[in-house]
């Protein structure tokens, strides 16, 4: 099967201008994109520039941009980028949250392994036991297990529509990183890393736009493991006092009345006794209230139809610890 | 200037686990690696760790069946070593951070590899190797070890008899700098690179083996390159033990469990050198389809696949598009790991002050002639940690002073010469390729004579090929030409050492098999071959090994 390959390719020294360069090869049906890199470097270009190592998506080296996307070349099947290719070419670039360093190398470690070590990413155990392992017991954290998959591979920073606006956002790789060492019941710093992962540019500016889980090719659902973070901080009232009483009240109430009660989300974030905050809302306040949209107190606030039910799942979640 | 007390070349499990070592015992480590930490090949190992943690398994019981496994060529004190640190260095491993399956009790869970007689083998689903490299690498980063990645070590710095470190090239800008160093640990892993169609990353070139051989370390068990039973048959991608492990059977295209044949007792449950063997044989018999034979899993229960084997069901749909549920999965055996390398003692010492090695480029012996599914990660634990734990000794006690000035220069001036000429219409990569063609054709399962002889003078005429190689890439920046070549003139001094190896055991065993020599011959060949470095190819020397 003959396919076009098209790579913007870049060198800082002969090649600053950032040529596309168009390679033709002759590949089997089931190979992967690497394959065909690896065929074009041995036989056409020994100067192609991309990083590969473990060919089987174990080691997360190989990610790039193909046909526009994310991907690991190692686990893309040149058939499917061929099928999906536009104007006659596959297009190849590096990956694009980082700054392009020869053809298809970009950035890892201004961009990436520097927001993984900003986590703090090792395990502090609370003290060893003396003599053998902790003991864990089965059925153990599914999700801890499962996060370990990460290869750090970047994709879902390349998906996150946070990083596209600002770039100093500790991002979803490594607040997946971070989940897998909150989340371990050996590590003894859970309420102190959540303190810090409550900090500006950390996991509260994430959206929830599910773009990391879209991203993810180890099915790991980086936003899921963000919420999760969110879920423990409230928990132990970790982080920002406003977000911590803000989320509470937001559950309180739709599971008080079947739906939000947005008088009592603001009074509560601010909190009762922080005269000062509330003083800010009044503005707010009378601006909705001329509207029409003066929200009850909420002792009066009706409940929805079907409010029961409602509370019911929660009462099912809050038993499952 | 780079400067530290241990340098450990290679980021992959053996070199991390020297960089802790090291410095847990005090010594201040820098990791040079060519590749990320994490990107090491060790994140490809599926299958687990071995030792005896559980009542009723001992470690004298897992050294028995690695000595037997290994074709009773092991060395007995690095077996002894290995399995006796095991429990202990496993539990290391968990209080750093490495989850583990779990028994009931909460306990690590361990299950029956091949080969072995108990369940010993801990394992984190089939990725214990991505688990256990992530955690390394965390333990790493906490201990602010300095990393130096995409960093190439071209040469090693030998003066007064003593390695003083290495001089090696910055992927990134491609200028060459000497990093100074009292000891150097050498973890740079595996050669597969030189086969065509092995289970190796594209990092496995054999450096370190290469840089020591040039520098007149002796390496040992040259000869010992073990084939995986099943690599799926296009891609020569590995499929672990594991599922052997859980109950699939090994057919042929007439459906026939065909490992009735050659173990009727162990079955598919045998070491890996007979497995391999078998299954190429039923190929060589024409009852193999296309070339290989098939892992049939259809009887296994789904859901404790996914559990146990959900990355391996990935590779399979995402590479073949097969589901093993209900479809046979084609396999054929691969080249998978060399059980040689540069020759160490159990502390990680190569002999020559100031080098120590460790993981797949280094060889205590303790493999005999072939290595049983979950020691290589357990090597590489126990092997790694006592090489850097060695090394940071030798520097507490050592009168040193950097390599010198002129020392350093002629070794840029020979590294850069390739940099100055022109480039003909060949490439490393096509080299490389044709090296994998002789290696996988003559140097492979079986061996003779002629083969060998033949691989011999073919891998003659690459080297010349090598020698008019030029460049075409005149910038710095990440000149992966420059590398290329670097890697294949390493793989072809390696594979001739490889051959002539091959070519001095005239008998079979473990994974070495000469079609000229089926038998195995104790009364001449309980003895492991030495190779060193010399102007007309390795010289060969033989140390025997004590049995019992």
């Amino acid at each position: 099967m003959e396919v076009k390959f098209a790579v913007k390719r870049y060198d800082p020294i002969t090649n600053a201008d950032k040529s596309t360069q168009t390679y033709t090869a002759e590949v089997d049906e089931g190979d992967m994109v690497l394959d065909a890199l690896l065929q074009i470097r041995d036989e056409q270009d020994p100067t192609l520039a991309f990083r590969g190592s473990c060919r089987t998506g174990f080691c997360g080296d190989c990610t790039m941009t193909v046909n526009g996307k994310g991907a690991i070349a190692c686990r893309t099947k040149v058939k499917k980028a061929w099928d999906g290719a536009e104007d006659g070419a596959i297009e190849l670039e590096p990956l694009k949250m980082s700054r392009q360093m020869k053809d298809l190398v970009y950035n890892a470690r201004e961009f990436h392994w520097n927001k993984f070590r900003a986590v703090e990413p090792w395990v502090d155990p609370v003290q060893p036991p003396e003599k053998g392992e902790h003991l864990v017991p089965g059925g153990h954290d599914k999700h801890l297990t499962e996060s370990m998959r990460c290869t750090q591979c970047g994709l879902c920073d390349q998906g996150c529509t946070v990083l596209v606006v600002d770039k100093t956002f500790v991002g979803p790789a490594a607040l997946t990183k971070a989940y897998r060492v909150v989340a371990d019941e050996r590590d003894s710093r859970k309420r102190q890393r959540l303190d810090k992962l409550s900090l500006p540019r950390g996991m509260w500016d994430c959206t929830h736009c599910f773009e990391a889980s879209e991203h993810c090719p180890k099915y790991i659902e980086p936003t899921d493991r963000i919420f999760d973070l969110h879920d423990m901080a409230i928990k132990a009232e970790a982080g920002p006092p406003k977000v911590v009483h803000h989320y509470k009240s937001f559950a309180a109430s739709v599971k008080a009345h079947g739906w939000l009660d947005e008088g009592r989300l603001a009074i509560e974030t601010e909190g009762f006794t922080n005269v000062k905050g509330l003083m800010k809302l009044l503005p707010l306040a009378v601006k909705a209230g001329l509207k029409g949209k003066h929200p009850m107190p909420y002792m009066l606030h009706k409940k929805r139809p079907g409010h029961e039910q409602i509370k019911r799942i929660f009462e099912k979640w809050e038993s499952k610890g | 200037m780079p400067q530290h007390d241990v340098l450990v070349v290679g980021g992959g499990f053996a070199g991390l686990r020297a960089a802790l070592g090291a410095r847990a015992s005090g010594a201040d480590v820098g990791i040079l690696s060519k590749v990320h930490p994490m990107r090491s090949h060790s994140s490809g190992a599926h299958s687990g760790i071995n030792a005896a943690l559980k009542s009723g398994d001992s470690w004298e019981t897992h050294a028995k069946d690695t000595i037997a496994a290994g074709g009773d060529l092991s060395d007995r004190s690095a077996v002894e070593v290995m399995c006796q640190s095991a429990a202990e260095d496993v539990v290391a491993l968990e209080h750093m951070g490495v989850i583990f399956n779990r028994d009931e009790e909460g306990r690590i869970d361990v299950t029956t590899f091949p080969g072995s007689s108990q369940a010993r083998t801990a394992f984190v689903g089939d990725s214990a190797g991505h688990v256990i490299l992530q955690v390394l690498f965390e333990q790493i980063v906490r201990s602010e070890i300095r990393i130096y990645d995409e960093w190439f070590a071209a040469s090693l710095l030998m003066e007064d008899g003593m390695c003083k470190g290495v001089i090696a090239r910055d992927l990134r800008t491609g200028e060459l700098h000497p990093f100074h160093s009292k000891a150097v640990v050498m973890a740079t892993g595996n050669l597969g690179q030189m086969y065509n169609g092995g289970t190796c990353s594209l990092t496995g070139t054999g450096d370190g083996v290469a840089l020591a051989y040039r520098a007149g370390v002796p390496l040992i068990d040259m000869e010992m390159v073990q084939y995986h039973p099943t690599t799926l048959a296009d891609r020569g991608i590995l499929i672990t033990e594991g599922v052997r492990a859980e109950g699939a059977h090994l057919v042929n295209k007439k459906g026939e469990r065909f490992m009735e044949r050659y173990d009727a007792e162990a079955m598919e449950m045998s070491t890996r050198d007979v497995v391999a063997r078998a299954a190429m044989t039923e190929v060589r018999k024409n009852r193999g389809d296309k070339g290989h034979v098939f892992l049939d899993m259809r009887h296994l229960d789904k859901a404790r696949m996914t559990a146990r084997l959900q990355e391996t069901l990935w590779l399979m749909d995402d590479l073949e598009g097969l589901d093993p549920s209900e479809a046979l999965i084609p396999v054929k055996p691969g080249m998978h790991r060399p059980l040689g390398g540069i020759k160490i003692d159990t502390f990680g010492d190569t002999g020559t002050p100031g080098l120590y090695a460790a993981g797949e480029c280094a060889s205590t012996g303790a493999h005999g002639a072939n290595r049983l599914g979950g020691n290589s990660l357990l090597d590489c634990i126990v092997f790694g940690r006592r090489a850097g734990e060695s090394a940071s000794r030798y520097v507490r006690g050592a009168t040193w002073s950097p390599a010198t000035a002129d020392l350093v220069r002629e070794q840029e001036e020979m590294l850069n010469e390739v940099t100055a000429k022109d480039a003909n219409s060949d490439t490393a990569g096509a080299i490389r390729r044709d090296l994998g063609e002789i290696m996988d054709k003559n140097v492979g399962m079986v061996r003779n004579l002629r083969g060998l002889r033949k691989a011999a003078n073919s891998v003659a005429k690459l080297q010349e090929r090598f020698g008019a190689l030029g460049i075409r890439d005149k910038s710095g920046a990440y000149n992966v030409e420059l590398r290329a070549i670097r890697e294949v003139g390493n793989m072809l001094d390696v594979a001739q050492v490889i051959i002539g190896s091959a070519e001095a055991r005239q008998e079979s065993r473990g994974c070495h098999f000469r079609s000229d020599f089926e038998a195995r011959d104790d009364e001449n060949w309980m003895k492991r071959i030495v190779a060193m470095h010399s102007e007309d190819g390795p010289k060969l020397d033989y140390e025997p090994v004590e049995a019992g």
